[in-house]
């Protein structure tokens, strides 16, 4: 009972799949409404759990609290989204209802993530999360994208097994695989074999925040696959894998330490993600490469969940802002779906007026502006990081927010810049604008207010995280 | 009751100018009226404020730094108050006789200057007296440049203004040094000013008091302000702007004295320009520059008697010489108006056409070159005498300015006296076309002013002077008959020497040398040390600005953006790399291989266990 | 009562984005609202008497981010409201020029409108984080006014103008955080703060945190050598945008000064109220000098602004020196300060909408192209002669009242200061050789059929000076208010 929102995001998968299967081409766009009610579902059963408390399930191997609610909520809201944004892009597509089930799958997977204590079902719970990433990178024949898919893939193998190995080896110095028995025992096993083993499994969930070093498929893989496949792999797999990170790194010993290595990796993960973002033409690539710099800022704060009680709400609010904005961004970028280089963004802004204005909120969201959601995240993981002795992280998120201003700016000079002035290759824009439907748009502009009220309404928000 | 009077003298004129100037040329109708008028009120309102039956009054309300703005009279105050009223009367008067000038921008900007120096004369306050000081230095540069048409007069309002202002940053000093000096910034309590301060204090007054009364080293711009129409030399370099600087000096005196060496600084400058300005104008062959050199020579006099502590002195000279020099410029005026020239060799003879005229401005050279028994004789004895106490040598440079003054008032009465030539009329209208023709409203004034440069002496002279010197207060000593006589006798040998030599002269060319003439040069130095280094020192700047401070920004900017393409670069070169290792790689390959062969993702795990290296390094480091 | 003040614009802003709205509506929305601004700051004027040391008046709080010490608190004192009611006369002198705005008028208003809101906001704001969110707000609306109402070579401009201030901004939000992390129980509220002031003998730590604050505070105001983004973002944004850019954004730095820097770190600001005065000086006499050498209006105006906020600056440094017996000094100096960004913020407003009518006729801010202009157009040259005697520092307008006491007190606590007097004389000079070029000689060049002003154009300039000839006149009514305030602000910065 305690996994029933995930169970919920699977079954609701299973029958968008099996029922898919059965349903004529033109009818395909139902299993969207099966796969949204599944989520609304999970969302509902989440809230529901909240309400319970903290309690560990399946003898310690899954825990339901805090983090786990928020991750849950902040995963099936996203996915809501992110199924909105489908509806438009893969109506009609031979593997709508494909689409729509690996969604839900990849959703459970992220979630029995965030929620296991237990290495074993770590290790599950990674392919679980996994396996659909590769397929929903691969599933839309477009240029690109199978070798999208092949990258991710055989990048994820490499850091699935480096998981794996890091496991085995935890395990065997603990002598059992749950985190409460992990961290009565580790502290007298030799540090540097905990060293390795931590660093590791870490590792296998770097790979799935997309974080420095397992960043490289991100810009291929935003790039490459559809945007739908882009918003879900961008946004979903970070909520898991970030809350998975707090968990281990809590029960490691040497807390400074971890929070050290973690706040290295994060700003290894927002510099070389900003700079890389500076010069991109490609927005979806750019969006990708912001993705790396965003979950440097994330980092910052599971790195320091531990030491400073702020770090831990700070996280989750960060990551629930996170998720929404940059959906609002991904969201505008379906809906007009033919403007890929910044040059084809002229004109946006008195084409689609509603929507131009979305994208300035979820840009400007993403470089940190009150008072939207992921302002109030930065702060607070400034704060929090601060707070924890840590004070070069908060300098390294002040300059790293400068310099990501660069690009999103460059993005929304073209959106405003007047149509006449247009690069030529994207004469057709206007003409098509909207092909993505009406979920895209609806997406859009739900996610970019939704980040300005979460911004103005964080105290309660906060005081349910803290 | 007079409180009220005492505000309305500041505010009435401060109000009725404002509004002339800003109604514009569609009140030009009533601006003669209401001008003389206000100005004719403000007169009698200054002789009630100034001579009450009670005692006199003072008003003040909070201002600023703690300070009050303050008006008040005082002894010294009551003596010049009216002087100051009377002149503005009679120049506003006289300049309705002037067609150019019957505007309400005119009349307005003079009220405006008339509240200014009206109010520099009633200050109690430091903060007062900066804001009309300002005020005043503000509207002499609009009335200088009133003609705006010409480029030069405006530039010439200019330089009056800026070189003045730089003199006020004295004041400015001077009030933050009082602040400081923690006897406040009441002027009768400077004095009390601890120490150092006090010092600070004094040296900002003697700077701004001597840039005011154009004295050496600032005399330059009193030059240049003879641009302007005649009528405002006649307010300005008379009885109010410059006499205000005297004024200021000589209200401050005690602050002055009480440093030991300002009150010496001052009293040596002031003869010294008595002097060096009193050459500079026996030099001019200009007739308004030759009063405006003496203007300042005169106003050396003022300046001294401050240094000297003859208070009473020079405020009677201060009168006195208002009278003198308000007469002359109006008179200087109405020839160019009329004849359309004010240079020397061209007005010869100018005294016989217009007997009133030509008797009043000749009274007032008289008084000017010291004649006995006439005003400025009197007065000037007034000062020199305290100077004869304080050191012999500041008493002889007194004499030797003096003995300059009758001989510039000599060559200036000589050459207008002479019989008229022939080819007058063709050195005539050298400056503008003159009307010939001289109006009642420009010569009437011209006889009050005439009688006080003829009768004001009396002031300096006993039985009256005692009573002065307990108006105004200091206890310097009255002049002996032994000075009143060696002055007289100098007056007179130097007029009769003068003549005879300027008699000479006519048959034998003589050229003064250039330093003279040209004002010892002071503004092309001006110029040299001062505004040309801070215009290029600007432009340098902004040079700098644009080039380093801008560049700089940009470039940090731009150095981002490099490091960004080269991570960009590293991006595409891999990835790009890799489609294209990949395509050729199934080329090679055939269908069989799937397996993509490519260096790159081995370059991307390598990239990752290395990373994890370094991870596991920091951990086994940091504890 | 500030809430409403506050709001009232940004609920108007957020109608005006309705596209049906004629144009004419906007504009009229536009004065209306401005209007009721002015009259709604004017009633908190009536309304207020000085508060208690250390407190606010009309004070409102509401609980925001409690879980991070941050709440909705707003409240004026002698510091900020003065400015309240000089940011609605500037705004409400904007709305009036604007009635003619061609480009887009509705979404300007809506835009102007927010950005209203967004500097009343910042100057009532009693929390650091609500400051900073109008602080950054602030950026972003002008960034699109900029861009979006320029001319000439605008969006490069903005773009600089919003790294650049932007750069700013996080390095104060450092600070913030810094004061934050440091103060216990952790509070981001301004009146904790100021009461218990955190990192009092932590000298580095004060002095890192002091310096992030005054990074932002001096890229924002702008002093030496962070002024470069003002000139060309001045020269390129629309009339109205300079006009509220130097008018009221400028003083958002500088009010930092005083509302958080000083008293909230008045140990580390008395370590290094040297290299204020430092920079305070260097910036009045570069932005004079700077100034001199310019030919283009704009540019000039841009750059007396950098030597104005010098003085601010100058003061507030010196205000930080402890010399016995200058505490009187002392409060002078804050007096001046702050009656400075008023005067400056009414002047520098009505110089920018006077070179905003230049360029609307001919097109050009070239003071070399114009000649006699006060021949054809008389009532501009009045105007123009009136708003440049008063940025002077002439006597009987705001600016001297200002200049006084900051030299005064600036002085009489740090001697050396008296070198930036020699900045009124260079701007002097300046705005007399500009008058001269522009105003005087035969009408020549771009004044030949140059049209004088319209009522709509010279009724807000003429407004903003009558206000400044007012204070000139009569500064007890200002500085009846000021003056305990920073009398309180001296005293803090004493502790």
């Amino acid at each position: 009972m305690a996994l029933l929102p995930e169970a919920l995001l699977f079954l609701g998968g299973m029958l968008t799949l099996v029922s898919g299967s059965f349903t004529p081409r033109t009818r395909q766009w139902r299993m969207s409404l099966v796969a949204a009610a599944a989520t609304v579902a999970s969302l509902v059963a989440s809230l529901v759990a909240w309400t319970g408390g903290t309690r560990a399930a399946f003898s310690d191997t899954f825990t339901v609290d805090t983090s786990t609610g928020a991750a849950r909520v902040t995963v099936t809201v996203s996915l809501l989204l992110i199924l909105l944004i489908a509806s438009g892009e893969v109506r009609d597509h031979p593997r709508e209802s494909e689409t729509y089930s690996l969604l839900l799958f990849g959703g459970a997977g992220t979630l029995l993530l965030a929620g296991s204590t237990d290495l074993a079902v770590l290790v599950v719970a990674f392919l679980l999360s996994s396996i659909p990433l590769y397929g929903l990178v691969g599933i839309m024949a477009r240029p690109g994208s199978p070798e999208a898919a092949l990258k991710t893939y055989l990048f994820g193998a490499l850091f699935g097994i480096l998981l794996m190995l890091g496991a085995v080896l935890l395990y065997g110095l603990a002598g059992r695989a749950g985190y409460s028995s992990l961290a009565a025992e580790l502290p007298d096993a030799p540090t540097a074999a905990v060293a390795t083993g931590g660093v590791l499994v870490l590792m296998g969930l770097l790979f799935k925040a997309g974080a420095v070093p397992g960043h490289f498929w991100v810009p291929d893989a935003t790039q490459g696959a559809s945007v739908t496949a882009a918003a879900f792999l961008t946004t979903v797999p970070k909520i898991g894998a970030l809350v998975a990170i707090t968990r281990l790194v809590a029960v490691l010993p040497g807390e400074l330490r971890w929070a050290t290595v973690l706040g290295i990796l994060a700003v290894a993960s927002m510099t070389i993600g900003n700079l890389a973002a500076l010069a991109q033409d490609d927005v979806r690539r750019l969006l990708g490469w912001s993705t790396v710099s965003q979950v440097g800022y994330l980092l910052a704060a599971a790195a320091v969940t531990r030491i400073s009680d702020q770090g831990q709400p700070a996280l989750l609010f960060f990551l629930a802002g996170y998720a929404l904005t940059n959906l609002a961004a991904f969201a505008v970028a379906a809906a007009a779906p033919e403007r890929r280089s910044l040059e084809g963004w002229a004109g946006f802004a008195s084409a689609r007026p509603g929507l131009s204005a979305a994208l300035v909120v979820a840009l400007l969201g993403l470089v940190g502006t009150p008072p939207t959601a992921v302002f109030i995240g930065k702060l607070t993981t400034m704060g929090a990081t601060w707070d924890a002795g840590l004070a070069w992280l908060a300098v390294a998120i002040a300059l790293n927010s400068v310099v990501s201003l660069f690009y999103y700016l460059r993005w929304i000079r073209a959106a405003l810049r007047p149509a006449a002035q247009r690069g030529e290759e994207a004469g057709t824009g206007t003409g098509t604008d909207g092909t993505g439907g009406r979920g895209a748009p609806t997406a859009a502009l739900v996610a970019a207010f939704a980040t300005v009220v979460m911004g103005l309404t964080a105290g309660p928000l906060w005081l349910v995280l803290a | 009751m007079h409180d009220l009077v005492l505000v309305a003298l500041v505010a009435l004129p401060a109000v009725v100018g404002a509004l002339l100037v800003l109604s514009g040329s569609g009140a030009d109708r009533f601006a003669v009226p209401v001008g003389v008028g206000t100005a004719a009120l403000l007169t009698a309102a200054s002789f009630a404020v100034s001579f009450p039956a009670t005692s006199r009054p003072t008003v003040a309300t909070p201002f600023m730094a703690g300070a009050d703005l303050g008006l008040g009279v005082d002894g010294l105050a009551a003596l010049v108050l009216p002087a100051v009223a009377v002149v503005s009367a009679l120049v506003l008067l006289a300049a309705s006789g002037t067609p150019a000038l019957r505007t309400a921008r005119f009349y307005g900007l003079m009220l405006l200057f008339v509240a200014a120096a009206l109010m520099t004369v009633l200050a109690t306050t430091l903060p007062t007296l900066l804001m009309s000081w300002e005020v005043m230095g503000a509207t002499s540069f609009a009335l200088i440049g009133y003609h705006w048409r010409d480029q030069e007069t405006i530039s010439s309002g200019t330089t009056a203004f800026l070189t003045t202002r730089t003199a006020d940053v004295g004041l400015y000093v001077a009030a933050g040094a009082a602040l400081a000096g923690g006897a406040g910034l009441g002027l009768a309590a400077l004095p009390n000013a601890s120490g150092g301060w006090r010092d600070v204090i004094a040296a900002g007054l003697v700077v701004a008091g001597l840039g005011k009364a154009a004295q050496l080293p600032f005399s330059f711009w009193l030059s240049r302000a003879m641009h302007g129409p005649s009528p405002v030399s006649a307010l300005l370099h008379s009885a109010a702007m410059v006499a205000m600087g005297g004024y200021l000096l000589l209200r401050v005196a005690p602050t002055l004295a009480g440093t030991g060496w300002a009150d010496d600084t001052a009293a040596w400058a002031g003869a010294a320009t008595a002097v060096l300005l009193g050459m500079v104008a026996l030099a001019q062959s200009d007739l308004k520059q030759l009063l405006a050199a003496s203007t300042a020579a005169q106003l050396g006099f003022v300046v001294l008697a401050a240094g000297v502590g003859a208070t009473a002195g020079g405020a009677t000279h201060l009168v006195a010489h208002a009278a003198v020099k308000a007469g002359l410029f109006l008179a200087a005026g109405i020839w160019l108006e009329a004849l359309g020239t004010k240079r020397l060799s061209s007005l010869t003879g100018a005294a016989r056409l217009w007997p009133v005229v030509a008797a009043c401005a000749v009274a007032s050279l008289l008084s000017l070159a010291g004649l006995p028994p006439l005003a400025l004789w009197a007065t000037k004895d007034a000062v020199l005498a305290a100077a004869a106490e304080q050191s012999p040598t500041l008493y002889v440079a007194g004499l030797l300015g003096a003995a300059l003054s009758a001989a510039y008032a000599t060559k200036a009465l000589v050459v207008l006296t002479r019989p008229v030539p022939d080819d007058a009329e063709s050195r005539y209208d050298d400056e503008r076309n003159g009307t010939r023709a001289v109006p009642t409203t420009a010569w009437l004034p011209l006889l009050p002013l005439a009688a006080g440069a003829l009768l004001l002496g009396v002031l300096a002279l006993p039985p009256l002077f005692t009573h002065v010197q307990e108006l105004v207060g200091g206890t310097a000593p009255e002049p002996s008959t032994f000075e009143l006589v060696t002055s007289a006798l100098l007056a007179v040998a130097v007029i009769v020497a003068a003549v005879t030599v300027i008699r000479g002269v006519q048959t034998r060319r003589f050229v003064w040398p250039r330093v003279l003439t040209d004002w010892l040069f002071l503004e092309p130095l001006a110029h040299r040390l001062v505004v040309r280094p801070v215009e290029v020192l600007a432009r340098r700047l902004a040079h700098l600005d644009d080039a380093v401070l801008d560049r700089s920004v940009e470039a940090t900017a731009g150095g981002t953006v490099r490091l960004a393409r080269a991570a960009a670069l590293l991006d595409d070169r891999v990835i790009d790399g890799a489609v294209v290792r990949v395509v050729s790689g199934v080329r090679r390959l055939g269908g069989l291989a799937r397996r993509p062969q490519t260096g790159q993702l081995h370059q991307y795990y390598l990239q990752a266990l290395a990373v994890l290296a370094l991870v596991l390094v920091v951990l086994v480091l940091v504890r | 009562m500030l809430s409403v003040l506050v709001f009232l614009p940004l609920a108007a802003a957020a109608v005006l984005l309705i596209p049906r709205i004629s144009a004419g509506v906007a504009r009229g929305v536009f004065v209306v609202v401005t209007a009721a601004e002015l009259a709604l700051a004017c009633l908190v004027w009536a309304r207020y008497d000085t508060p208690a040391a250390g407190a606010l008046a009309a004070e409102e709080q509401a609980r925001w981010i409690p879980g991070v010490g941050s709440s909705y608190h707003v409240g004026v004192d002698g510091l900020s409201l003065p400015l309240v009611l000089m940011t609605t006369l500037v705004f409400l002198a904007c709305a009036v020029h604007a009635l003619r705005e061609q480009r887009r008028p509705r979404l300007q208003a809506a835009l102007f409108l927010f950005l209203e809101a967004v500097c009343l906001g910042l100057f009532v704001s009693a929390d650091l984080i609500l400051f900073f969110v109008f602080f950054d707000l602030s950026i972003v609306g002008m960034y699109f006014s900029i861009s979006g109402w320029g001319h000439r070579d605008a969006a490069r401009s903005a773009l600089k103008f919003f790294l650049y201030t932007f750069l700013g901004s996080l390095a104060l939000l450092l600070g913030f955080v810094g004061l934050y992390v440091a103060s216990d129980p952790h509070t981001f509220d301004m009146v904790e703060l100021t009461a218990h002031p955190p990192l009092q003998g932590h000298g580095v730590a004060g002095g890192l945190v002091l310096a992030a604050v005054l990074l932002g505070l001096a890229v924002k105001t702008p002093t030496f050598p962070f002024h470069t983004w003002l000139p060309p973002a001045h020269s390129d944004a629309p009339a109205i945008g300079s006009a509220v850019l130097a008018g009221v954004m400028l003083k958002m730095g500088t009010y930092g000064f005083v509302r958080i820097a000083m008293p909230m770190l008045p140990d580390a600001w008395r370590a290094w109220a040297w290299v204020v005065i430092a920079v305070g000086i260097v910036s009045v006499l570069w932005g004079a000098l700077v100034a001199f050498a310019q030919t283009d209006l704009k540019r000039m105006i841009a750059y007396t602004s950098v030597n104005h906020m010098g003085y601010v600056v100058l003061a507030v440094g010196a205000a930080g020196v402890l010399a016995d017996g200058a505490d009187q000094a002392r409060q002078v100096a804050v007096t001046g300060a702050v009656t400075q960004m008023v005067s400056h913020g009414l002047l520098t407003a009505a110089l920018f909408l006077l070179a905003g009518s230049m360029f609307e006729r001919t097109e050009t801010y070239d003071l070399d192209g114009y000649g006699g202009l006060a021949g054809t157009a008389p009532r501009y040259a009045t105007l123009f002669t009136v708003a440049a005697f008063g940025s002077l520092g002439l006597p009987a307008l705001s600016g001297f009242i200002a200049e006084f006491q900051i030299f005064a007190g600036s002085i009489a606590t740090v001697p050396v200061t008296a070198v930036a007097v020699l900045g009124i004389l260079i701007t002097a000079a300046l705005f007399l050789r500009a008058l001269q070029r522009v105003f005087t000689g035969p009408s020549e060049g771009l004044s030949v059929g140059f049209t004088d002003v319209t009522p709509r154009e010279w009724v807000p300039v003429a407004l903003l000076l009558a206000v400044s000839v007012f204070i000139g006149v009569l500064p007890r009514t200002l500085l009846d208010v000021i003056e305990p305030g920073a009398a309180v602000l001296a005293h803090l910065v004493g502790r």
